[in-house]
């Protein structure tokens, strides 16, 4: 069974910018149609086909959804997988990283609330400017090096996020 | 021959040919069953007038008793007495000792890891126990509305674990119910409140109810109610309120901490009456034995003080998972009897800064809920927008990996259903069997994660070491149970997967449960499995039925067509006679001829979903 691109599941083209609102809609529109709830009293061979197509559109959901993994989707639909691991050829962002690694260490040691709040709105700062920078050189389809290299970008920022989030949750103890 | 009647799908049923469905609310201390009747979800009393069970079970060398009876005799007859059995289900003897209570009956291992409790009837399994309530309910519905059900949607709490899911499961089937859904407690009562008042945006649903807290954040958007994030924790309840009572009442009277099974039964039973009397009094006296003394609702919130935080964690980090800002909540609903103390709606008031609604009764807005969700899944058609509940797994899922690591696969809060894979290799040459050992947690190490299961998959081609790709692909459903496949990628090989559940009946423990249940209800066996057949038989076809009228004409050609009214018709004379094996194979036999039509008419309702149109719109044209 062919598995249609998360795009055309949601009847969007591939693009990075995304009505998120519109995709929402869409995807409770889709869930509707197949959600195993619909086929509680139907044959077993259509609830578990609905099983399936339920999890495939969750799936393509979650991914369109995220910023970083649209990103990531669209570099593997033009054939440019890129591996999961971060083996980051970025000597420009390594100094970043380290630097947001370091304070993100100083806050867990200082336990300092306020500071995460300032972290948290400095972090989604960047990330919406990585976000602006794929967009546009998403347009321009030979500056494939560099899109990969901003989604490396991306998803170490969201990985951070995460990191962000559990700090919290350290916190509130 | 007349076919059975079936009503145009669209059209609401004829009363006479409503499919029959509940909801039932399987509480650590109460338990309801409820329908929707003439369009109103209620409860559904017992004789007396009581819509409440309480979740107490007492076991008679000659019969078991359900309910306020069983009750009233649990400091008399602590050992044959189960309360509260919600908090053994699914799970182990280390478990229970470690719930810190002193729990009265006698413990004995069973094949699992499951305690059993050893009564007068013999060894009893929790599933078992709680079977008894599930069947008094299924009893009661039957005879209130007048037929046998097609089906229930039992709640659980939304923490519940993989093996406390199937526990209750187990359960359900035991008790003779055919389970629609397993429902999480929390989303059950936002359909309750959500259908009530028309809601529509953020809402939180703080659930304590007798053993067990839930938190659940959902979005409403018309009809549809979608579970942004869940929290909780499955050893918080009332109960442990009673305990904290107990513990200052044998402190206060000097007792010694060693008290016999009756005499602790008999001061929880205080702690409780002490505690409810305290919802409208700022103090009560209590007595026990010699002692009487003053509880002040005062010192009665500091001794729950502890209890009440942990709650609120758990709320602060459903709210940081759902993604949003504790002002974009709307509206907090209290559920579960426990939400009556004072102190937890002040406390949750203040962390959602706005007055927390108790407008649906606390104790019978879940089976509310799950009676209205349980119509639908009947097949009972409404008009207008059927609701969609879109809910997540709890906890995240993961695999032991090298130096007992957890390395997660479906994070916590992933919207169900959900399939994730992960492709392993083989490490020895001619390797033709794998385990993996399945868990559910947040934590690195797999010592502080709950084991689910050990999945031995075996079949695997042999190959030379690292040559092998096995895909495992692991699939939620939408009652938040976990089922693996695996695949080698190379050949194509499916491997046979056996299922080790860690805290989960064994399915020799099942067919001994089911035969037992079978002899107790003096039905023979044979009978019983004829009817299930039938049963089966008979649910297909009305399946099929339906199918083709809605698309037969326009995805069958006439061949097609013929071949599946044929063996439905053969299904149908079958299903009149007594040979049972000929039953289960015509039902079989059907199944697989409209195996084709099944996936087409899917394919189709997601082209049309798709095309932004109605189905109905098609079928005019």
């Amino acid at each position: 069974m062919g598995t249609p691109c998360h795009f055309a599941l949601f009847d969007l083209q591939p693009s990075f910018r995304l009505d998120l609102e519109q995709l929402a809609t869409r995807y409770r529109e889709l869930a509707r149609s197949v959600h195993p709830d619909r086929f509680a009293d139907a044959s077993e061979r259509e609830q578990r086909l609905a099983l399936e197509h339920s999890a495939s559109l969750n799936e393509a959901y979650q991914t369109l959804k995220n910023a970083p993994k649209r990103a990531r989707y669209l570099l593997a639909l033009r054939g440019h997988e890129l591996p999961l691991e971060v083996t980051v050829q970025d000597p420009e962002f390594l100094m970043q990283q380290m630097q947001w690694r370091e304070e993100l260490e100083d806050l867990q040691d200082s336990a300092d609330l306020a500071g995460v709040a300032t972290f948290k709105r400095r972090l989604k700062a960047a990330q919406d400017e990585l976000n602006d920078r794929f967009a546009a050189c998403w347009d321009e389809s030979a500056r494939i090096d560099e899109a990969e290299r901003l989604v490396r970008r991306m998803q170490f920022l969201d990985k951070l996020s995460y990191e962000v989030r559990q700090l919290e949750e350290r916190l509130d103890d | 021959m007349a076919l059975l009647q079936i009503a145009e799908p669209g059209q609401s049923p004829q009363p006479h040919q409503r499919r029959l469905a509940v909801g039932i609310d399987l509480g650590t201390t109460n338990s309801l069953v409820a329908a929707l009747r003439s369009g109103v979800s209620a409860p559904i009393a017992d004789a007396d007038g009581q819509v409440i069970l309480p979740s107490a079970v007492r076991y008679h060398s000659d019969r078991v008793e359900v309910g306020s009876v069983a009750k009233a005799a649990a400091a008399s007859d602590p050992f044959n007495t189960v309360l509260s059995v919600k908090r053994l289900m699914g799970r182990g003897l280390a478990d229970v000792k470690q719930l810190g209570e002193q729990l009265p009956y006698r413990f004995v291992g069973g094949e699992s890891h499951m305690p059993f409790i050893e009564t007068v009837q013999g060894a009893k399994s929790p599933v078992e126990v709680s079977a008894e309530i599930l069947k008094v309910l299924r009893v009661r519905a039957e005879a209130a509305l007048g037929g046998d059900l097609v089906g229930a949607v039992i709640t659980v709490p939304a923490y519940f674990d993989d093996a406390q899911r199937q526990a209750t499961k187990d359960a359900a089937r035991l008790a003779g119910l055919n389970v629609l859904r397993l429902l999480n407690e929390p989303t059950a009562a936002a359909v309750a409140y959500g259908l009530d008042q028309n809601a529509e945006g953020v809402v939180a649903i703080y659930d304590l109810g007798g053993g067990t807290f839930d938190i659940s954040i959902l979005r409403l958007t018309g009809g549809v109610f979608e579970v942004l994030a869940t929290g909780g924790d499955t050893a918080l309840g009332g109960d442990d309120f009673d305990h904290a009572i107990a513990g200052w009442i044998v402190e206060q009277a000097g007792l010694s901490t060693d008290i016999a099974p009756g005499e602790q039964r008999g001061l929880l039973h205080a702690a409780c009456a002490a505690k409810e009397a305290l919802t409208n009094a700022d103090s009560v006296s209590v007595s026990f034995g010699a002692w009487s003394g003053e509880l002040s609702r005062a010192h009665f919130d500091s001794l729950i003080e502890p209890m009440l935080q942990r709650s609120l964690k758990a709320c602060r980090r459903a709210v940081r998972d759902a993604n949003i800002e504790v002002d974009e909540v709307k509206a907090v609903v209290m559920v579960g009897g426990s939400t009556r103390v004072p102190r937890v709606r002040t406390v949750v008031g203040e962390l959602f800064g706005r007055t927390p609604l108790t407008d649906i009764d606390p104790d019978q807005v879940v089976a509310i809920g799950a009676a209205i969700q349980a119509d639908t899944l009947a097949g009972n058609k409404r008009n207008g927008e059927e609701l969609l509940l879109l809910d997540v797994i709890p906890l995240s899922l993961g695999l032991e990996t090298m130096g007992g690591l957890m390395e997660k696969v479906i994070p916590r809060n992933t919207t169900i259903p959900v399939a994730r894979a992960q492709d392993f290799t083989t490490y020895k040459d001619g390797q033709t069997a794998m385990m993996i050992h399945v868990l559910q947690g947040e934590r690195e190490l797999i010592s502080d994660c709950r084991s689910l299961a050990r999945f031995e998959l075996r079949g695997i081609p042999a190959m030379v070491a690292g040559a092998a790709k096995i895909r495992v692909t692991f699939q939620v459903d939408a009652d938040g149970l976990l089922s693996v496949a695996a695949r080698e990628l190379a050949s194509g090989v499916e491997a046979s997967i056996q299922v080790k559940p860690s805290y989960g009946l064994t399915d020799g423990e099942i067919a001994r449960m089911l035969q037992d249940s079978f002899q107790n209800a003096g039905d023979d066996k044979v009978a019983r499995v004829l009817r299930e057949q039938q049963v089966d038989a008979q649910r297909l076809i009305e399946a099929v039925q339906a199918a083709l009228e809605a698309d037969g004409e326009r995805l069958l050609d006439a061949e097609e067509r013929m071949v599946i009214d044929l063996q439905m018709q053969e299904l149908s004379e079958l299903m009149k006679g007594s040979d049972g094996y000929a039953i289960e194979q015509q039902t079989k036999r059907l199944s697989q001829v409209t195996d084709a039509f099944a996936a087409r008419r899917l394919d189709s309702t997601v082209k049309a979903a798709l095309a932004g149109r109605n189905l109905n719109e098609i079928e005019d044209n």
